[in-house]
């Protein structure tokens, strides 16, 4: 329970605690000793001293007794008053009873005893008292008692003060003692650990301990220096080379960089020179060093040396090499011929163009050969991407007109049937209703034949509207043969002779002058022409004399063309109109028409690469305006 | 519609409206009496080969002309055409195609099986009339057919 305390004392602490306790413990057993041995001598001192006393009261008083005479007897016993510790005595005669007696100072008389029984001594309390024979001749004479002081306790007080103030003083000595020895043996350790603990916390190796001694704390203290210094140097060794370690590490990172860049500068120098030149003996061995080869294809001097460089080509081109090079052997000519070769940069084969020329000697033939490389691998990729982008196109093409021409088939069964299905009820419709009024028209009055007649137009109209619909949707999916050269005088006169056999001559006058060739479908054409002429003849039916003019002239080889009339004209804000499908600027009561004409014509115009406009006012006329690709001969 | 005695005109078609008015058109030039109708292009071809509804029918006595419908159920009338075309007793029968259909393709197929004459019906129903009539005055009373 107290070594674990003692563990965390310091070594001065121990060393004081271990000296007190050894001096007190060494003062405590002889104190105690000596208190001993002292206590007894003084007991038997005491024993001794009252049995001299009683031995000589007896004596004396041997006499007194033998005679009856207590008056010496108390002389004798007055004689104790000498000795203040007595502090009574008594002699009884041979029958017990009190012969002479004498008490100190303050004594009662009383404590004396009746008849001590006892011979020897008796200690009670802080008195002794003794009793003795008076034996004279062998005759009991009587018996003397004394008591005395008894200063054993006293005694043993006053030793045990002495023993204490003994003890304390030693106790200082020996604190003193064990200063002396702190500051002489622990000092100098307590001082060496304060050192380590420096050297710990501020790695300051050259703090050395203090010595003071030549003992073998001095020899400790020494060591520890020695310890110190050696430590020291290690530890500057240690960071002379960690320094010069680190200086080296920088050294090779930057020479590892350096490299790197240098590595890297010859590699894209390698990968941009698109260019390899070689050389090579009559036999095609490379005898030299080829070091634009080997920086290209990788390949180690030795490996390409002789026949070896060949290993550097794709082995499906090898044939290819070695064909060219055996027809360029019995020619003695140059030849070149696209490889694939290793390319090292890439760790792939490039395609390359391989070029080698002989240099001739004018008598032995072919002296050596001399050569190039040159990539042409990027542009061998573009194209194989080029050929591969075709063939998707190409694909994509043909899946496009198939789809198109899907969509023609539908849109053809769709007109087929609407040209047949729509039409059979019209004519239904048509055909019943005139049937009803040749039948019945008898019995029906004016308003039911109107209404009849109604019906008939109205049928008759719609059926108009379809057949239109149908040829300007014909027009739309019909091929276009375009390439023909069409006289469009002759087309325009023959169509207006057309249109005027069953007019009035007197009330139309239409002159058509000479007109550029064009370029085109002439059936088409010829409907365009029927189209605008009877437009034209039509809405100028109101006038009195229909006036219409067709000119045209051909520029930078297109033919434009001009059909003007005097006719209602139009307002030019419902132009855009005009060439809509369905559209009409004008009622059906005050012009026939199902408004698809104009459609018509802007479509084959359009389909030609052409174009068509219409100027015009209200009242005043209008033109129509188209453009085609100009014919050969103009007129 | 015919009953007994030679058939002048086989009119194929399935649509009873234009029928009747094309009957309409042939009685206004007295021809409707020896007309024999059929209603497509099966029964057609039944009627010319002594077949199927008219077997036992004389097929040595062979129409003076046919009206036939392109657009018909069963077997239509370009099929129809190209079996008259392709039969030694039927072929030199004079064949004209009446239809709704003005599609250059039927036109061209029709003259390359060898039609004799290609008519678009007209919606106009004079038109109509007038159009059969000289359909059939022409084929009856001016073609000459080989006997």
């Amino acid at each position: 329970m107290m070594l674990p305390r003692l563990r965390f004392r310091s070594l001065s602490r121990k060393l004081m605690v271990g000296v007190l306790m050894t001096s007190l413990a060494a003062l405590l057993v002889t104190g105690l000793a000596l208190l001993a041995y002292d206590l007894r001598s003084f007991h038997e001192r005491q024993v001794g001293d009252l049995a001299t006393q009683a031995e000589i009261l007896g004596r004396s008083t041997a006499a007194a007794l033998q005679f009856d005479d207590p008056k010496f007897a108390s002389d004798s016993l007055a004689l104790l008053s000498v000795r203040p510790s007595i502090r009574a005595g008594a002699i009884y005669n041979a029958k017990g009873a009190l012969f002479a007696s004498y008490l100190h100072e303050g004594e009662a008389k009383a404590s004396l005893p009746a008849l001590p029984d006892i011979d020897g001594y008796q200690v009670s309390g802080r008195t002794i008292s003794y009793t003795r024979r008076i034996v004279a001749d062998g005759e009991i004479l009587g018996t003397v008692y004394l008591r005395a002081d008894y200063e054993f306790y006293s005694r043993l007080l006053g030793y045990l003060a002495i023993v204490a103030t003994v003890g304390f003083l030693s106790l200082g000595v020996s604190w003193l003692l064990s200063l002396w020895l702190q500051k002489t043996i622990t000092q100098p350790i307590v001082d060496m650990a304060a050192v380590a603990r420096q050297v710990v916390e501020r790695r300051d190796y050259s703090l050395r301990a203090r010595k003071t001694t030549e003992d073998e704390v001095g020899y400790l203290v020494e060591a520890f220096n020695d310890m110190l210094s050696e430590i020291g140097r290690r530890t500057e060794d240690l960071e002379r080379f960690s320094a010069a370690l680190q200086v080296e590490i920088a050294e090779r990172s930057a020479s590892e960089r350096a490299l790197r860049v240098s590595e890297r500068r010859n590699r894209t120098l390698v990968e941009a020179a698109s260019s390899v030149v070689w050389t090579a003996d009559r036999d095609l061995r490379f005898v030299a060093a080829q070091p634009a080869w080997q920086a290209y294809t990788g390949q180690s001097p030795e490996g390409c040396a002789g026949e070896g460089w060949r290993n550097a080509f794709h082995p499906g081109d090898i044939d290819v090499l070695e064909r060219q090079w055996s027809l360029a052997r019995s020619g003695d000519g140059a030849f070149e011929c696209t490889l694939r070769l290793w390319h090292a940069a890439s760790a792939a084969h490039h395609y390359v163009v391989l070029r080698a020329a002989p240099v001739l000697d004018g008598e032995q033939g072919i002296l050596e050969w001399i050569g190039t490389i040159a990539d042409v691998d990027d542009r061998h990729r573009a194209e194989a991407e080029i050929r591969k982008l075709n063939e998707t196109l190409e694909r994509r093409v043909a899946e496009r007109t198939r789809e198109l021409e899907a969509t023609n088939r539908e849109l053809e069964g769709f007109s087929y049937s609407v040209s047949h299905d729509l039409r059979s009820p019209l004519r239904a419709i048509v055909g019943y209703s005139q049937m009803l009024e040749e039948d019945f028209g008898s019995r029906l009055d004016e308003e039911g034949r109107r209404l009849l007649t109604v019906v008939r137009d109205e049928a008759g109209r719609m059926g108009r509207l379809i057949d239109d619909l149908l040829s300007f949707s014909r027009i739309s999916r019909q091929a276009v043969d375009a390439g023909a050269e069409v006289d469009m005088t002759d087309l325009a006169r023959e169509v207006a002779a057309d249109l005027l056999r069953e007019r009035d001559p007197t009330r139309v006058k239409l002159d058509v002058w000479p007109l550029p060739r064009a370029r085109g479908d002439r059936a088409l054409l010829r409907q365009v022409w029927v189209n605008l002429l009877s437009n034209a003849i039509k809405y100028s039916g109101t006038k009195s004399l229909s006036e219409i003019l067709v000119t045209g002239e051909s520029n930078d080889g297109i033919a434009h063309y001009r059909v003007a009339d005097n006719g209602v004209g139009f307002d030019m804000k419902y132009a855009p109109k005009l060439f809509g499908v369905f559209q009409r600027l004008h009622r059906s009561e005050e012009f026939e028409g199902t408004g698809v004409g104009l459609a018509i014509v802007q479509r084959i115009v359009t389909r030609h690469g052409g174009g068509v406009r219409a100027d015009g006012r209200p009242g005043e006329g209008a033109t129509f305006h188209f453009s085609l690709p100009a014919g050969g001969g103009d007129a | 519609m015919h009953e007994g005695g030679e058939v002048q005109i086989l009119l194929a078609e399935d649509n009873p409206r234009d029928a009747e008015m094309t009957m309409r058109a042939l009685r206004k030039i007295h021809f409707t009496d020896r007309l024999q109708w059929v209603r497509d292009g099966e029964e057609a071809l039944e009627f010319l080969l002594g077949q199927g509804r008219h077997a036992g029918r004389d097929v040595a006595s062979v129409p003076k002309l046919i009206l036939l419908d392109l657009k018909m159920p069963k077997v239509d009338g370009i099929e129809v055409l190209r079996r008259i075309k392709a039969s030694d007793a039927l072929r030199a029968i004079p064949v004209v195609i009446m239809t709704s259909s003005a599609e250059e393709r039927d036109i061209v197929e029709a003259y390359d099986l060898g039609v004799n004459s290609y008519i678009v019906k007209p919606v106009q129903f004079q038109d109509f009339i007038d159009t059969v009539a000289k359909v059939g005055l022409y084929w009856i009373l001016t073609n000459r057919a080989p006997n």
